[in-house]
């Protein structure tokens, strides 16, 4: 069943008398969509993913249909755990309600998509940042998600894996799911159709106004565009459109 | 890395998961153990029956009695030390796979639970070889088989209020280390104080020094009842208040 998330005048501070990290926030977002939530470091972009995802729970306000399965992608996965890599990611199909053994292969099926088998038997520990990250990416993805939330879903992720979160991205899309996504690397360009959220001091700021004044198109020489995008929104230019040169 | 599509078929779509809470629980203890976090409340549990029964043969009552009220404070320690394993935001991940909020705490007590009986169990059968137990020796002392069986009985109804007070100094509650020992010093040392003899208050606390002068003599059936209740009763509120902490805080 394909529903409409819904945040309904969302508060949030994590102390009692702290500072609001959230302020008001009403947004909805429609099945098959995918939003990407930017700005600046502390602006309250992981709190507002956090909320959607259910992870947190609003001081005031709601989120209001929220799908049965939800998938989180924390932005630094929680690799200190005495568990290899195989063991922990059937015990979270497990946990998501899955027989021992659709668990055990959707473990392996994930696995194997991502660029994991040759780590099963490996400790989390022991894992790079990469593919620590990958693991991460796994366990929200054992049982498709009617929301996917990921936080800085590309940090420490290789060329090959930075190229299927798109794909995984379109696939829970198709499937009629919501995605949410943060990113400070200008990677999201490459998530053609997504809605736009600004976060700015804990509220969602107003949509930036149409560009006036010019609009120029540059070439970006090299397979990836993510450097140049984030370089040119640092530098306040709005980039309106990525898209590959022709021939 | 494949690009073949989407997982396998016929990994079912998840509803609400039950079974997900025994696997949490499993997972819990497991990853307790693996830690070695296990060892610190074993060991010290260890050392206090030792130097409790290196002392002399008692009654079977009145050593379990006394055993049950030093084992408290360990068995909320180890409560604590449990739940405070898993890094915060698995704990999070965990409570988002499982779908309901409070699967994750029940999963979270369970754990601590069944670590605690671990505990109880050894409490148990240390006096055996250590000869820290003997038999009636005066008329109208209570039979070895009625002290063992109020002994249990002890350490059972230690362990409901030692694992409430535990979670409530775990840090998914306390957030801080300082804070969380406070909690459990200050618990610990007020459910002693609370359960001494003429206190004022001794319901505040869980009757853990009131079940030990119980199980040292012959108990009337009312008062293991009330005893029972009282426990039952404070483990409810100390659960209901962990779980409304719970709530409010990830």
């Amino acid at each position: 069943m394909v529903v409409r998330v819904r945040l309904e005048n969302v508060w949030l501070r994590y102390a009692r008398r702290g500072q609001w990290a959230l302020r008001g926030v009403d947004a909805a977002v429609e099945p098959g969509t995918a939003v990407v939530v930017a700005g600046r470091n502390g602006a309250g972009k992981s709190t507002l993913l956090q909320v959607a995802a259910g992870v947190l729970r609003p001081t005031r306000g709601a989120v209001r249909d929220r799908p049965v399965v939800v998938g989180w992608v924390p932005e630094r996965f929680p690799a200190h755990q005495p568990l290899d890599l195989r063991e922990y990611l059937t015990a979270m199909g497990r946990l998501r309600g899955l027989s021992r053994r659709a668990a055990e292969a959707a473990e392996r099926g994930w696995s194997e998509r991502l660029g994991l088998a040759p780590y099963r038997g490996v400790r989390l520990p022991a894992l790079s940042k990469g593919t620590a990250q990958k693991v991460g990416l796994a366990q929200a993805l054992l049982v498709p998600p009617g929301l996917l939330v990921l936080d800085e879903p590309w940090e420490g992720l290789d060329a090959d894996a930075r190229d299927l979160v798109p794909e995984l991205v379109a696939e829970v899309r198709a499937a009629g799911g919501s995605v949410l996504v943060s990113d400070h690397r200008g990677e999201t360009a490459r998530l053609p159709g997504a809605a736009r959220w600004t976060v700015a001091e804990g509220a969602l700021a107003a949509a930036p106004a149409p560009a006036t004044g010019w609009v120029v198109e540059v070439g970006v020489p090299g397979p990836d565009p993510a450097g140049a995008v984030a370089a040119l929104r640092a530098a306040g230019h709005e980039v309106l459109r990525v898209r590959r040169a022709a021939g | 890395m494949s690009r073949t599509g989407p997982p396998p078929r016929g990994t079912a779509v998840a509803g609400h998961p039950r079974g997900g809470v025994g696997t949490l629980v499993r997972l819990r203890v497991r990853g307790f153990v693996r830690t070695g976090r296990a060892l610190a409340p074993l060991l010290t549990a260890l050392v206090a029956l030792g130097v409790l029964y290196g002392g002399g043969q008692a009654p079977a009552g009145e050593a379990y009695g006394v055993s049950a009220v030093v084992l408290f404070p360990i068995l909320a320690w180890q409560s604590a030390l449990l739940l405070d394993v898993e890094p915060d935001t698995q704990r999070r991940l965990a409570r988002l796979a499982l779908g309901r909020p409070h699967r994750e705490w029940v999963a979270g007590l369970a754990a601590a639970a069944l670590t605690g009986l671990g505990l109880v169990a050894l409490a148990l059968a240390v006096p055996w070889p250590l000869a820290g137990i003997r038999g009636p020796q005066a008329p109208g002392e209570p039979s070895l088989a009625l002290g063992a069986a109020l002994g249990v009985w002890a350490h059972l109804l230690a362990l409901p209020p030692a694992v409430a007070l535990g979670a409530l100094a775990s840090r998914a509650v306390t957030r801080r280390v300082a804070v969380g020992l406070t909690v459990l010093v200050a618990g610990g040392v007020a459910t002693l104080v609370l359960g001494l003899r003429d206190s004022a208050l001794p319901w505040l606390g869980p009757p853990v020094m009131a079940v030990a002068r119980a199980a040292a003599g012959r108990p009337e059936a009312g008062t293991v009842a009330a005893l029972t209740l009282h426990a039952l009763l404070w483990t409810l509120a100390a659960t209901a208040g962990y779980a409304a902490l719970r709530r409010s805080r990830s």
